[in-house]
């Protein structure tokens, strides 16, 4: 066989993917073609979120309209806000907006973003500290009987959470703390994989470090701060995103916890304001607002951290 | 000369690092012992017992029932039965059909251009999107009168608007498809890292051997894929598993219980939620938490017993 077969260019040439070659490779002249199905369900993927969009500026007499337009023909801002809206006259065309819903709860939609934002940074800053203080110990120090602890916490990942669940609750329950935001925060920080994915990412770095910086007599905690923490900065940040993403859209546990309306975070304010419109389409618009409102900030957390969160996903899966 | 002994006094005795190293390491395991592993041995006990929240735990009503939780779920109860036969039915389509999915993608949008980099975002957003916010725009899609938007889509053929979330035969495809689309990104980001993990030398000395394409895929990519495929497949049957937010959404009864019309959707953790925070019957609900767990378990185990043996092999 001559070395200047294709192949091997080709897959010389592909270095910077690997040098992968599959049955989706860049050969033969119906490769655009082949590629045309990608394209149609990427129109699938975004449909939901363009539906979400246009649909949330759309006036309560345009949502009924069959079939359903696909460009807002007037695009209203009244899901939203409507300044025209009364509670006590009811008016054709008008619904009450989502800023508006919620009458009883004290500053309404604010009152939940706040819950959500509150919560979500509670727990992701301790969750991160005391995991990956923990870490740094099991990785790092001799201690009688660590082995057993890491085996339990690693353990611990095989059991799907629900089985806590109910135990968790009769918790809470028994501590007075169902509506506070002590149910939502404490029984959320011992996050075993956090542990995991940190003893995982600090046994790739060499003991000489925090040797050399015992011999000069830091102490453990001044080890920590100074040396562990900056070192573990790639794996904390992209923990953090993790964290701050499951937290944002976590639904069970706060549905669980809380049945005072004021103290919702956001996924259960939707279910809060699903429920109470049943089907009704007056609600629909505010509910595709609100599903824009909380989708939001994820996705824009997600751009801006892209690189670090994809690369988190790919080592927790590949370690 | 002797050489001087120091003995270790206090904490240094079990740690190097002294009672630092405790100190460090008590928030988590405190907290863990707290709300992990203490609810696990507490949810065990529960599901031999009766029990409401209120009631004494040592008096009737409440009380221990042995295993009769168990026994009236696996032979009693039809709405259990059915809630698992669901259940299964949607691990199945969902976890194979997801599989099959993130991996056609992966392999798609494997080569490094500007267009597949949009693309495998376009892919991934679901991942970081609310599952709730969502499922409100699948409850429009789905919507039973004209309004909705794939009665909309059927119309253009002539077809009368379908009462989809309402027909039993949908339910479960409807959520499959929800789950696909909610979930292939993810499995594609970890078939990515695995595709671009393997040494490109053994595509080149397999060009050299004589392989084409379709033998390289079949004896390099597909077995180097396996450690990638094995924690795709579990992680996905676990995740599958759990499923809620749709059921509990998508799907609500008359009477305000979970699982829609004649229960077509009702799953394992929907029917666990229905039991323990609508009826209060916690010692139930726990037992169903524990079938479960023995479920996922049980396929974790051979599912990590069969690669092992299958590597044995070869």
């Amino acid at each position: 066989m001559s070395t200047t077969n294709p192949d091997i260019e080709h897959v010389a040439k592909s270095e910077s993917f690997g040098g992968f070659t599959n049955p989706f490779e860049k050969k033969g002249k119906y490769y655009k073609l082949r590629r045309l199905p990608i394209y149609l369900l990427t129109v699938v993927m975004l449909a939901p979120y363009y539906w979400m969009v246009t649909s949330s500026f759309k006036g309560v007499k345009e949502l009924q309209e069959v079939p359903p337009t696909i460009f807002p023909k007037k695009p209203i801002l009244g899901n939203y806000y409507d300044s025209k809206f009364d509670p006590t006259t009811y008016q054709q065309d008008v619904v009450q907006g989502l800023f508006q819903r919620f009458p009883k709860v004290q500053f309404g939609l604010w009152r939940f973003f706040f819950n959500s934002v509150f919560v979500d940074v509670a727990i992701t800053s301790l969750t991160l500290f005391i995991g990956s203080m923990a870490a740094f110990v099991v990785a790092k120090h001799k201690l009688k009987g660590k082995r057993g602890i890491y085996l339990v916490i690693i353990g611990s990942m095989m059991i799907p959470w629900q089985v806590g669940l109910i135990p968790n609750f009769l918790l809470v329950h028994n501590l007075g703390w169902l509506n506070t935001y002590w149910a939502y925060i404490i029984p959320a920080l011992p996050k075993a994989f956090i542990v995991f994915f940190f003893v995982q990412y600090l046994s790739s770095i060499p003991d000489e470090l925090i040797e050399a910086a015992r011999i000069d007599g830091a102490k453990e905690f001044v080890i920590y701060f100074r040396i562990v923490l900056p070192l573990m900065k790639p794996a904390m940040i992209a923990m953090m995103i993790l964290t701050a993403i499951g937290e944002w859209n976590n639904f069970l546990w706060p549905l669980i916890i809380t049945n005072s309306e004021s103290m919702a975070n956001l996924p259960v304010a939707i279910a809060l304001l699903k429920n109470s419109g049943a089907g009704n389409i007056g609600t629909q618009g505010p509910l595709m607002a609100i599903a824009l409102l909380v989708s939001l900030p994820t996705i824009i957390l997600y751009f801006l951290t892209q690189k670090h969160f994809v690369r988190g996903i790919a080592l927790s899966g590949l370690k | 000369m002797e050489k001087p002994v120091t003995k270790k006094t206090g904490f240094r005795r079990w740690s190097d690092g002294g009672i630092s190293s405790y100190l460090m390491l008590a928030p988590f395991l405190l907290l863990f012992l707290m709300w992990s592993v203490y609810p696990v041995i507490a949810s065990l006990r529960l599901s031999f017992m009766r029990y409401n929240a209120i009631c004494d735990p040592q008096q009737a009503p409440c009380g221990s029932v042995g295993l009769g939780n168990y026994t009236t779920l696996l032979f009693h109860d039809p709405r259990f039965i059915k809630a698992l036969t669901n259940t299964s039915l949607y691990v199945v389509g969902a976890v194979i059909l997801g599989m099959l999915a993130s991996l056609s993608l992966a392999l798609a949008l494997q080569e490094d251009t500007k267009s597949n980099r949009i693309l495998r975002v376009i892919f991934f957003l679901p991942t970081v999107t609310s599952g709730i916010a969502i499922v409100m725009v699948w409850g429009w899609v789905f919507r039973g009168d004209g309004v909705g938007l794939l009665n909309a889509i059927v119309a253009k053929f002539g077809v009368n608007p379908i009462e989809w979330l309402a027909t039993p035969s949908f339910a479960i495809p409807i959520l499959i498809f929800m789950s696909i689309w909610g979930g292939a990104g993810f499995g594609m980001i970890l078939f990515l890292a695995g595709l671009n993990s393997i040494p490109a030398m053994y595509y080149e000395a397999a060009v050299i051997d004589g392989a084409g394409p379709r033998e390289r895929f079949r004896y390099i990519t597909l077995p180097l894929l396996r450690p990638v495929m094995v924690y795709v497949l579990i992680t996905g049957i676990i995740g599958a598993f759990q499923i809620f937010e749709g059921v509990y959404l998508l799907f609500p009864t008359s009477v305000g219980s979970i699982g829609g019309l004649k229960d077509m959707a009702l799953m394992l953790v929907p029917y666990l939620y229905d039991m323990g925070f609508n009826r209060f019957r916690m010692g139930y609900a726990s037992a169903i938490a524990w079938i479960l767990f023995f479920i996922i378990f049980v396929i974790s185990y051979i599912n990590i017993k069969a690669t092992k043996s299958l590597e044995d092999l070869r």
